[in-house]
């Protein structure tokens, strides 16, 4: 018998809790064959956008589904954890003896230093981490510093999905990369966090990070968009030209139920 | 049955007493009294009433918020709508407005026994610094 297949279309941060969605949908519904495919949010929306068809849609912007996907291919999404950036290394890094929340920008400015983001125009992390920092220069009061930190991050070191940096800094290509807490963990990496006022974790402090700015490539060729720094919050959807919808509608249960809470929280997000 | 009623409000009394010290779970009551809200909205808001002891980030209120469940203090549901973004609304069930109204005299003796440390040290301020008398 031939099984239905699910495609799953979700940002790379979501590897894992994905594959143990899987895990426990093929469970559940063993009629089903769940597939699996990431990337950055922002592209997994442009394929979307360019009529892709998927069963679920997850990034890691609900911003993205009104920016890009609403109201169609997509009515309606669910928001449901949150994370922070974080700077991730591996034991033995340059300077990692060291690094702390207060001396990191000093650390990554060294020479003898590298370090690596995902691309703001694919993947939300990119932008976050620019927005990040933004408020770094104005929270540690020295001018110039997003400057400096964007000028050495030079296109070598930009990387198309968050996901992609965690294999950058095991096969020592660089030092430090900006990633989410639960990307850190989902892969055992060392990682520095940031002070809350800068990395975008905590409502409280929303009208602070809303003074960052990045422009990135907007809905259509040549265009241009200004995204303005919030909480980071990751959601999901069922499209509505999903080729399974029923079988779609039980994975986001599953996603949002007290099940799949435990497992999101035991790949290290926090639920909602 | 009143006897009955009696030893779940004692122990429901005594759950709330571990937690009044921080006072995240009696505030997160009080906020979740007026209307449900979202955690996103529930964070801000607890730090606006300025009444927990300590820093509070994310991961420790939706923590709470699903011990709150588990305890069933608080239920939860996803926002219904044609239309848009949703998001897990908190509200307060009718267990967890039975134990707001039993934090009120936990708070209250709380108060009391902070006023009565103030009321001694006030006392005793005066003599502190000041060098003890040698020894006869």
């Amino acid at each position: 018998m031939n099984k239905i297949p699910l495609l799953i279309l979700h940002a790379g941060a979501l590897q894992h809790p994905m594959e143990r969605f899987a895990r426990e949908f093929r469970s559940l519904f063993p009629e089903v064959e769940v597939r699996l495919e990431s990337a950055g949010s922002r592209a997994c929306a442009r394929k979307l956008l360019g009529g892709y068809q998927a069963d679920i849609i997850a990034l890691a912007d609900p911003l993205l589904f009104d920016e890009l996907l609403l109201p169609h291919p997509v009515q309606k999404y669910y928001i449901f954890a949150t994370d922070q950036i974080v700077i991730t290394h591996q034991t033995g890094a340059r300077g990692s003896a060291d690094i702390n929340p207060q001396n990191w920008t000093q650390i990554l400015l060294r020479d003898e230093v590298s370090f690596v983001r995902s691309d703001e125009n694919l993947d939300p992390c990119g932008y976050r981490t620019l927005m990040v920092w933004q408020l770094a220069e104005k929270h540690y009061g020295v001018p110039g510093l997003y400057q400096q930190l964007n000028s050495k991050c030079t296109a070598a070191y930009v990387y198309p999905k968050s996901l992609d940096l965690g294999a950058v800094l095991q096969g020592r290509e660089a030092d430090y990369a900006f990633q989410y807490l639960c990307t850190a963990k989902q892969y055992g990496l060392d990682y520095v966090t940031l002070p809350e006022k800068i990395n975008l974790s905590n409502p409280r402090w929303a009208g602070l990070y809303g003074h960052a700015t990045v422009e990135v490539e907007g809905k259509t060729p040549g265009s241009k968009t200004i995204l303005i720094g919030e909480p980071i919050e990751f959601a999901a959807a069922v499209p509505l030209n999903a080729p399974h919808p029923k079988e779609a509608n039980e994975f986001l249960q599953l996603t949002l139920s007290h099940t799949g809470q435990r497992i999101l929280e035991e790949c290290g997000l926090v639920v909602y | 049955m009143s006897e009955r009623n009696d030893v779940r409000e004692t122990e429901l009394r005594n759950l709330m007493a571990g937690y009044i010290d921080k006072m995240v779970w009696p505030t997160l009551l009080l906020l979740l009294v007026a209307k449900p809200a979202h955690g996103y909205e529930l964070i801000r808001a607890l730090h606006e009433m300025d009444t927990i002891e300590g820093d509070l980030d994310p991961a420790t209120v939706y923590r709470n918020l699903r011990r709150m469940e588990e305890d069933d203090l608080v239920s939860s549901y996803w926002e219904s709508g044609a239309a848009g973004p949703a998001r897990r609304l908190y509200q307060l069930t009718e267990r967890g407005e039975l134990a707001l109204h039993l934090c009120v005299p936990l708070v209250d003796s709380r108060k009391d026994s902070l006023e009565r440390f103030l009321h001694n040290y006030s006392a005793v301020s005066t003599d502190i610094g000041k060098e003890k008398p040698p020894n006869e």
